[in-house]
């Protein structure tokens, strides 16, 4: 209800109303336009089921290394050369000193460095376990398909930053795995022989195999990544996450309800909750 | 007018209903994602990044060494390898973990006309099978205990992954060093005439063991073949030289990388050897 001042307003009363008008303008301004703020609350405050499961974080954790690795790998890019010539004063290959120049001279560049190699180990093993919880649960299943295959692209496009990025340090380890994993390619029919040209960018791993490496591994790939999880986050959204299968009830079990639970039929019944169910909707917070 | 007895419900319906019944349950009765969900969310993606960290550290404080001395590994590997060269003679391809299980499918199909089953056969199937599964597993139950075939396939990946992942971590190497000391052994064994024996003491050393095997000796990886009677094959000289030069130009889709860097005078040493090799008596 409004309330209307019989006084006049006090001058405090004016300046916390004019903060929360300035507070308020770009955000309604936003709003307004985009529907933004809007698209955050209801990701915020749309409802999960109440009993899911620590195993349902590994997905959210997933996207944390990729974040890590985003970062990490912005900050390796100011440094790195990929450059594959030798530097006239020692004789080593450029992008194998910038590495090192990374390592040894830059504040803290070990670290950023040993984050985007560890990191990317993380990642994969996390996709993994993400998978193996997906697989658990069921979650695959109708209406989730979709996702699931935009999941296993994720999970391949992850591994092919790995090949990539193993090159790009540019010593022997790398070289030569390359070498082999490009003659690998070569083996597959048709387009086997093609694909191998193409990664290497001729008949040998030379300086151009690097830049061409390093453009897939930092522009082509993790793009791809990009947009193919902000599609996957749109599904897990628009279609709700899964409670776990071992749940009698879709939207989660209450210990109290457990035992009515049991004399009900069925996996997935309405629960007739006339006066608690709207009481719920009012107070997100009050139940545990 | 009487009712008209309603068909049963197709499958796609129910799959319909019950995502609809999900949907409105979740709605009345769920918990927001903020802040329980995402409490958890949280705390895990903290322990993501400090685990990040922490490998980081340790990778730096345990292999740290001055010049970067090869020798010194530390717990997680060298901080850097030596620079790439690619007209090396000894050399050990080998790729990031998480490649390993490929990297040990090609030892299990290692005959020349099955490589490319390893390589490009196994993993296309693999990835079929994994981007088709919503559509093979096409039941509606979710418990695990009601899906015996999903349960036990899942294991049995993961086993056979583990596996062949722990196998190739830990598939032995064949060091320059150890194989050249089998040189006289094959002379012996081969009846090599003397001027193979520089060829032989080349190819114990130029990394050709890392993928072939010859009497025993080296490590057959990458569907590399014996070589222990090669030289019964009566290829030629030439042919052996040029194949070396370029594998893939001979031989077309062959893994195997080009030598061309060890020189003429060496390559018909190597071919020289190769030819003389006519497997024992």
């Amino acid at each position: 209800m409004a309330t209307t001042y019989r006084r006049k307003p006090t001058k405090s009363e004016v300046r916390r109303q004019q903060m929360e008008e300035l507070v308020m303008f770009p955000i309604d301004w936003l709003e307004e336009r985009s529907g933004l703020i809007g698209g955050i609350r209801y990701f915020l405050f749309r409802n999960v089921p109440s009993d899911v499961n620590w195993m349902q974080t590994l997905g959210s954790a997933a996207l944390t290394a990729f974040l890590v690795q985003a970062i990490t790998g912005v900050i390796l890019a100011m440094y790195y050369v990929p450059s594959a010539a030798s530097d006239p004063k020692t004789g080593n290959p450029v992008a194998w000193e910038s590495i090192v120049h990374i390592t040894d001279d830059l504040t803290l560049g070990w670290l950023v460095r040993g984050m985007h190699r560890w990191g990317a180990s993380v990642f994969i093993i996390l996709m993994f376990l993400h998978m193996g919880r997906v697989f658990l649960f069921g979650a695959y299943k109708y209406p989730r398909e979709l996702n699931w295959i935009i999941g296993v692209l994720i999970l391949v496009m992850g591994m092919m930053e790995g090949f990539t990025g193993y090159l790009l340090p540019w010593d022997q380890t790398a070289y030569w795995a390359t070498v082999v994993g490009i003659n690998l390619n070569g083996t597959a029919p048709f387009a086997g022989p093609w694909l191998a040209q193409f990664l290497r960018g001729g008949q040998e791993i030379s300086g151009e195999t690097l830049t061409r490496f390093y453009s897939l591994h930092m522009l082509v790939i993790p793009g791809a990544i990009i947009g193919l999880i902000t599609l996957h986050l749109y599904l897990v959204i628009r279609l709700g996450v899964t409670s776990p299968p071992w749940s009698k009830d879709a939207a989660g079990m209450e210990p109290e309800e457990e035992e009515a639970a049991r004399l009900r039929p069925g996996l997935t019944r309405p629960v007739p909750r006339p006066s608690g169910a709207s009481a719920m909707q009012a107070e997100p917070g009050g139940r545990e | 007018m009487a009712a008209i007895p309603k068909e049963k419900p197709s499958r796609v319906d129910e799959l319909r209903a019950e995502f609809a019944q999900y949907k409105a349950d979740v709605k009345a009765r769920g918990k927001p994602f903020y802040p329980y969900a995402m409490f958890h969310d949280t705390i895990m993606s903290l322990v993501v990044v400090c685990t990040i960290i922490g490998l980081a550290v340790i990778w730096k404080w345990s292999a740290w060494a001055p010049d970067h001395d090869p020798t010194h590994k530390g717990l997680l590997g060298p901080e850097v390898d030596p620079p790439a060269d690619p007209g090396t003679t000894s050399f050990v391809p080998r790729p990031d973990w998480y490649f390993y299980f490929l990297f040990y499918l090609l030892r299990i199909f290692k005959w020349p006309e099955s490589v490319f089953l390893g390589t490009v056969g196994v993993p296309t199937i693999a990835l079929m099978l994994l981007i088709g599964l919503p559509f093979l597993d096409r039941r509606r139950v979710r418990r695990p205990s009601a899906r015996p075939v999903a349960m036990v396939a899942a294991v049995l990946t993961i086993v056979s992954m583990a596996v062949l992942t722990w196998k190739g971590a830990t598939a032995k190497e064949a060091l320059a060093s150890e194989v050249v000391q089998d040189v006289p052994n094959w002379v012996k064994a081969e009846n090599l005439p003397s001027n193979a024996r520089p060829g032989a003491e080349l190819f114990a050393t130029a990394g050709c063991t890392a993928c072939h095997t010859y009497n025993g000796s080296g490590g057959s990886n990458l569907g590399a073949p014996d070589l222990t009677d090669i030289g019964s094959r009566n290829l030629g000289l030439q042919f052996q030289v040029n194949h070396l030069k370029c594998p893939s130009c001979v031989n077309p889709g062959s893994p195997m990388p080009p030598f061309a860097s060890l020189g003429d005078e060496r390559l018909k040493q190597l071919a020289i050897f190769l030819e003389a090799s006519k497997g024992s008596p």
